[in-house]
C-alpha cells in the first residue's frame, strides 16, 4: 500500500493496479483518516464510474464529510490511496460562496486551475444566475448559493463532482429543483457525481449506486433502487423525520 | 503516576530556586543588586502579563504603562506626605482600579486590536505626562521621593529592597500558580495549541479575561511603586514602549502561561540585556551599539522562540522531561502493542505505513 | 482662512500617506488575518532607502522607485517569516512586533539615530488663498491618487484581484477553487511593503524620520485603518484622511503637544465603536 500523494489534484491512476477498472473516475482503497488519534475512515473503499452518480449516506459524524474533503485535497489521509482519473470538483457542506464577490465572479474563481473562464454555459445550466450575474453571492438565497456553488465547481470542467449536503438548509421545493438540475447535467455532460446527503430518500432516488457510512467504515453498498427497499436502511434512514 | 511525578519536579526545583535567590543578596556586588531587584520587579509584571496571554489569550502593549502608574501613585502620595507603606500600598490597588476601568470597555477588543489598543494607551500615558507638570513632574520627573518604612523599619540599602522584592515575588507567584490551578488545562493552550480555543468558552473567558487583566494592572502597579522607592526619583522615560515590548517577550522566552517561566523569562532577557550593554559600550564603540544589540537580541529571540519553541523554554523543558520519562525503561511500552498504537499522532502516519507494508 | 486652508491642505497630504499605511493594515489583514505591527518600518525603510540611493547621486524619481520595489521585498521577506507553515495568529502578531523592533535595530544600525531627510519635489512652495503650500503636497496627491486607482482597478476588474479577494472573503473555498491561499498572502505582505514603503518615501521630506519612528506611523496607520473595520480599503482612505486633518486642526488650533494624545484618544474611542459590530483582531 502507497500513500497517494496527491490525491484531489489531477493524476491518473496507475496502470500498474489492475483492480482500477478503465472506465473508473475516482476510487479509493482502503482509505484511513485521522484527527489528532481520533480515527474518522477507517479501510473505505468506494468507486465511482464515469458518469456514474453514487450517494454517500449516513448517520451525522460518520464520516462523509471527511471522506470527501479528503478526496478533494482539504485533509489528508493518513493511509490508503485515492486514484482519481481525471479532474475532480468539490461542492462544500454549507454552499461556502465568496460573499462579498458576485455571483459572476463567483463562478470565474472556480476555473482558476485552468479552462475556460466563461460562465455562459452555467447560465444556460441555471437561467436564474443569468439575471443575478452582478449581485453578491452573500445576497442571495440558500438555494441560490447552492446553485452558485454547484456552477463554481463545474467551471473547472470536472470529471467527477462532489457534493457535500445538498439539501441542507433549503426548502424541499428548492432541493428538488437543484437536483432535477443535477441529473440533468448528469445525463447530458456525463460528468460523475457522488453525493453526501443527509436525506437518503432524495440521494437514493437520483443516484444508481449508494453507500452507507456507518463509525467510519462502509456499512452497506449496492444498487439504491436495492437499498431504498432493504429493511436495515429503511428502518435507520428513511423511517424517521427524515 | 507520570503527571504526579511531573508536577512535583517542577516544584522541587522552584523550592531550590527560592533557596539560591534568598541567600545570594548577601553575596551580591550593589550593582548586582540593582539587576537583581529589575529582575525580581520584572518577574511580578511579567506573572501577571503572562497570565493575560496564557488564559486569555490577549497581548497587552500597555504592561510599561501600568508600571508607570504603579510608580506615579506611590511617589506622588508619598511626596505629598503620605506614609510611604500607604503610599506603596495604594500603587497596587490603584492600577488595579485603573486596569479595571479600562478593561471593561478595552477587553471587548481581541487579540491584535487589543494589542494596538493598550499600545495607545501606553502612548496616551506617555503623552499626558508631560502636560501634567503641577502634579507628575512632567518630563522632568519626580525627586525628593521619601525612603521606604515599614513600621520603625527603614528599607534602605539595596539588600533590603532585594528581601522585600523576594518576598512580594514569591507572594505573586503563589497566586498566579493558585489561578493557574484552578483552571485545568487551559495553560498554554491558547497560544500555542488552537487560538480558537481560547475563546471557545465564551462567559468563563470573558471573565477571567477581566480578571486577570485586573490581576496583571496590580502586579504591575506594586512593582512600579516597589521600583519608584529603590530608585528615588521618577521620570515618565522609564516607561518606554520598548519596555512593554520586553514584558512580552519575556512572557514569551519563558512560555506563556507559565508560572515559574515569569521568572526565567525575566531573569534571562534582564541578564542579556546587561550583558549586551556591557559588551557594547567601550571607548572605541559608537555609543547606539548597545541599544542596537539588544534590540537586535529581542526581535531575534522573539522570532526563534515563537518559530521554533513556541511553548517558550519552560515548555520546552517540560516537553523534554516527559520525552526522557517515556524512553525511560519504567514507562509502559508504547511500540509493539499493535499497529493502532503506534499511529496515534500526524508525524508517525508515513512510519506506521511502511510498517503496515511490511505486515 | 489662510491657517485653516494651511491645516486642511497639510493635513489632507498627510492624511494620504497615512491612507498608504492603512491599506498596507488592510490588505495584509484581510488574506491572512494577521494585523501587520512592523507595518511603520516599512515606512521607515523607505524614507531611509530613499534617501541612501539620493546620497549614492541617484536620480530622485529613480531612488523613490527602487526604494519602494525594496521595501516590497522585505515586505516580503516579513511575510514569510510570519506566516509560513502552521502557526497560531497570535503568534504571528508578536512576531511582527519581533520584526518591528528587528528593523529598528537594522535601521539605528544603518542610518543611525539622528532624523533624517531629503527635499522632494524641486521648485517653489505656491500660495492658495495666501497660505504657502509646499510642492511635495501635489507630488503626494498625485502619487496617492495614482496608487488608489490602480488598486481599485486590479481589485475590481482583474482576475487575480477577485483571487485575491477571493482569499479574503472565504479562504477555504479559495482553496477548494486552487487557491494557494498562503502564497497570496505573501503578495499581501509584498503589496502592505510597497504601499508602506512609498507612504515612508512621500513623508520623509515633510517630516524627517527616525530608525523608532515606525510606531507612531503604525498605531496611525492602524487607527485608519480601524475606520473600515481593518477590511475596507476604500474606508481605510477615509480614515487615514480624517487622522490628518484632525491631527493638523488640533495641533494648529489647540497645541502641537496634544495632537498626539487626541489621535491615540481618538483611535481608542474607534476601537470601541467598531468592536460593537465587528469581532475585530480575527480571533473567531
Amino acid at each position: 500500500m502507497k500513500l497517494s500523494e496527491s490525491a484531489g489534484s489531477e493524476t491518473t491512476g496507475s496502470s500498474q493496479n489492475g483492480v482500477v477498472a478503465s472506465d473508473t473516475v475516482l476510487a479509493t482503497f482502503d482509505l484511513d483518516v485521522r484527527y489528532g488519534a481520533v480515527v474518522a475512515l477507517e479501510g473505505v473503499s468506494v468507486h465511482v464510474g464515469k458518469g456514474e452518480m453514487v450517494a454517500l449516506i449516513g448517520p451525522n459524524g460518520a464520516g462523509k464529510s471527511t471522506l470527501l474533503n479528503t478526496l478533494s485535497g482539504i485533509k489528508r489521509p493518513a493511509g490508503g490511496r485515492i486514484v482519481l482519473n481525471g479532474k475532480l470538483a468539490h461542492v462544500p457542506e454549507g454552499r461556502q460562496v465568496f460573499p462579498e464577490l458576485t455571483v459572476e465572479d463567483n463562478l470565474r474563481l472556480g476555473a482558476y486551475r485552468g479552462g475556460s473562464r466563461d460562465p455562459g454555459p452555467m447560465y444556460e445550466l441555471f437561467p436564474q444566475l443569468q439575471r443575478l450575474r452582478y449581485r453578491p453571492a452573500g445576497g442571495l438565497s440558500g438555494g441560490e448559493q447552492q446553485m452558485v456553488a454547484i456552477c463554481r465547481a463545474l467551471m473547472a470542467n470536472p470529471d467527477v463532482l462532489t457534493v457535500d449536503e445538498l439539501s441542507q438548509g433549503l426548502a424541499p421545493l428548492v432541493v428538488s429543483d437543484i437536483a432535477r438540475h443535477l441529473v440533468e447535467l448528469n445525463r447530458q455532460n456525463g460528468t460523475a457525481v457522488l453525493l453526501v446527503e443527509q436525506n437518503a430518500q432524495l440521494a437514493l432516488n437520483i443516484t444508481s449506486r449508494a453507500y452507507v457510512l456507518e463509525n467510519g467504515r462502509i456499512g452497506m453498498e449496492g444498487r439504491s433502487s436495492d437499498l431504498i427497499s432493504d429493511p436495515a436502511v429503511r428502518a435507520a434512514y428513511l423511517g424517521g423525520v427524515r | 503516576m507520570i503527571r504526579r511525578m511531573h508536577r512535583n519536579i517542577p516544584s522541587f526545583a522552584s523550592v531550590a530556586v527560592g533557596l539560591i535567590t534568598l541567600a545570594l543578596p548577601l553575596f551580591l556586588s550593589s550593582s548586582n543588586i540593582e539587576i537583581y531587584v529589575n529582575i525580581g520587579l520584572y518577574t511580578i509584571v511579567v506573572a501577571g502579563l503572562s497570565l493575560l496571554m496564557g488564559f486569555a489569550g490577549q497581548v497587552s502593549l500597555g504592561q510599561a504603562a501600568f508600571y508607570g502608574i504603579g510608580a506615579y501613585t506611590a511617589a506622588i502620595l508619598a511626596v505629598h506626605g503620605w506614609s510611604p507603606l500607604v503610599a506603596l500600598i495604594a500603587a497596587p490597588i490603584a492600577t488595579a482600579i485603573l486596569a479595571f476601568l479600562i478593561g471593561i470597555p478595552l477587553l471587548r477588543l481581541k487579540g491584535h486590536a487589543l494589542a494596538f489598543g493598550t499600545l495607545a494607551i501606553q502612548l496616551i500615558f506617555l503623552a499626558v505626562i508631560p502636560e501634567t507638570g503641577a502634579l507628575t513632574g512632567g518630563s522632568i520627573g519626580l525627586s525628593g521621593i521619601p525612603p521606604l518604612r515599614i513600621g520603625s523599619l527603614e528599607i534602605s540599602s539595596g539588600r533590603d529592597y532585594a528581601y522585600l522584592v523576594w518576598i512580594v515575588v514569591v507572594i505573586s507567584l503563589i497566586i498566579a500558580g493558585n489561578i493557574t490551578r484552578s483552571r485545568p488545562g487551559r495553560g498554554l493552550r491558547a497560544m500555542a495549541a488552537s487560538v480558537s480555543g481560547a475563546s471557545a468558552t465564551g462567559v468563563e473567558v470573558e471573565r477571567y479575561k477581566l480578571k486577570d487583566f485586573t490581576l496583571s494592572g496590580a502586579y504591575a502597579g506594586i512593582a512600579g511603586g516597589i521600583y519608584v522607592f529603590f530608585i528615588g526619583y521618577l521620570s515618565p522615560d522609564a516607561f518606554p514602549v520598548i519596555l512593554s515590548i520586553e514584558f512580552v517577550i519575556m512572557v514569551v522566552v519563558g512560555g506563556i502561561g507559565t508560572v515559574s517561566g515569569a521568572f526565567v523569562g525575566a531573569a534571562l532577557i534582564t541578564v542579556i540585556s546587561q550583558v549586551l550593554s556591557t559588551l557594547g559600550t567601550g571607548p572605541s564603540l559608537p555609543p547606539q551599539l548597545p541599544t542596537v544589540l539588544s534590540l537586535g537580541v529581542y526581535a531575534l529571540i522573539l522570532i526563534v522562540i515563537l518559530r521554533l519553541v513556541p511553548s517558550g523554554i519552560i515548555g520546552a523543558l517540560s516537553k523534554l522531561f516527559n520525552k526522557v520519562q517515556s524512553a525511560s525503561p519504567v514507562a509502559p511500552p508504547v511500540i509493539g502493542n499493535s499497529v493502532e498504537t503506534v499511529s496515534t499522532t500526524d508525524n508517525n502516519d508515513k512510519k506506521e505505513f511502511t510498517l503496515a507494508d511490511e505486515i | 482662512m489662510t491657517a485653516f486652508v494651511e491645516y486642511l491642505l497639510t493635513g489632507v497630504s498627510r492624511g494620504l500617506v497615512f491612507a498608504l499605511l492603512a491599506m498596507g493594515f488592510v490588505f495584509i489583514y484581510r488574506v491572512t488575518r494577521v494585523v501587520n505591527f512592523a507595518q511603520g518600518a516599512f515606512a521607515v525603510f523607505g524614507g531611509f532607502i530613499t534617501y541612501s540611493l539620493l546620497r549614492a547621486g541617484m536620480p530622485q524619481g529613480i531612488s523613490e522607485l527602487l526604494a519602494v520595489i525594496a521595501v516590497a521585498l522585505i515586505g516580503l521577506v516579513f511575510g514569510i517569516i510570519t506566516i509560513v507553515g502552521e502557526i497560531p495568529l497570535l503568534a504571528s502578531l508578536v512576531i511582527t512586533i519581533g520584526l518591528s523592533i528587528l528593523s529598528e535595530a537594522i535601521g539605528m544600525l544603518i542610518w543611525g539615530t539622528t532624523p533624517i531627510t531629503y527635499s522632494g519635489l524641486a521648485g517653489h512652495d505656491f500660495v492658495i488663498f495666501g497660505a504657502f503650500i509646499q510642492r511635495q503636497y501635489l507630488i503626494i496627491g498625485i502619487a496617492s491618487l495614482a496608487v488608489f486607482v490602480g488598486l481599485v482597478y486590479v481589485f475590481g476588474r482583474t482576475y487575480f484581484g477577485k483571487a485575491m479577494s477571493a482569499c479574503a472573503s472565504n479562504p477555504y473555498a479559495a482553496t477548494l477553487s486552487g487557491i494557494n491561499v498562503k502564497r497570496m498572502g505573501f503578495i499581501a505582505f509584498m503589496l502592505g511593503g510597497a504601499l508602506g514603503g512609498l507612504a515612508g518615501v512621500l513623508i520623509t521630506p515633510l517630516s524627517p524620520i527616525t530608525y523608532n519612528a515606525d510606531v507612531s506611523l503604525a498605531i496611525t496607520g492602524f487607527a485608519a485603518a480601524i475606520v473600515g473595520g481593518l477590511a475596507s480599503p476604500g474606508l481605510a482612505v477615509v480614515g487615514g484622511l480624517v487622522f490628518g486633518i484632525v491631527e493638523q486642526f488640533v495641533a494648529g488650533y489647540w497645541s502641537p503637544s496634544n495632537e498626539t494624545a487626541v489621535a491615540l484618544a481618538l483611535l481608542v474611542v474607534l476601537l470601541l465603536w467598531q468592536s460593537r459590530w465587528v469581532r475585530l483582531g480575527g480571533l473567531e
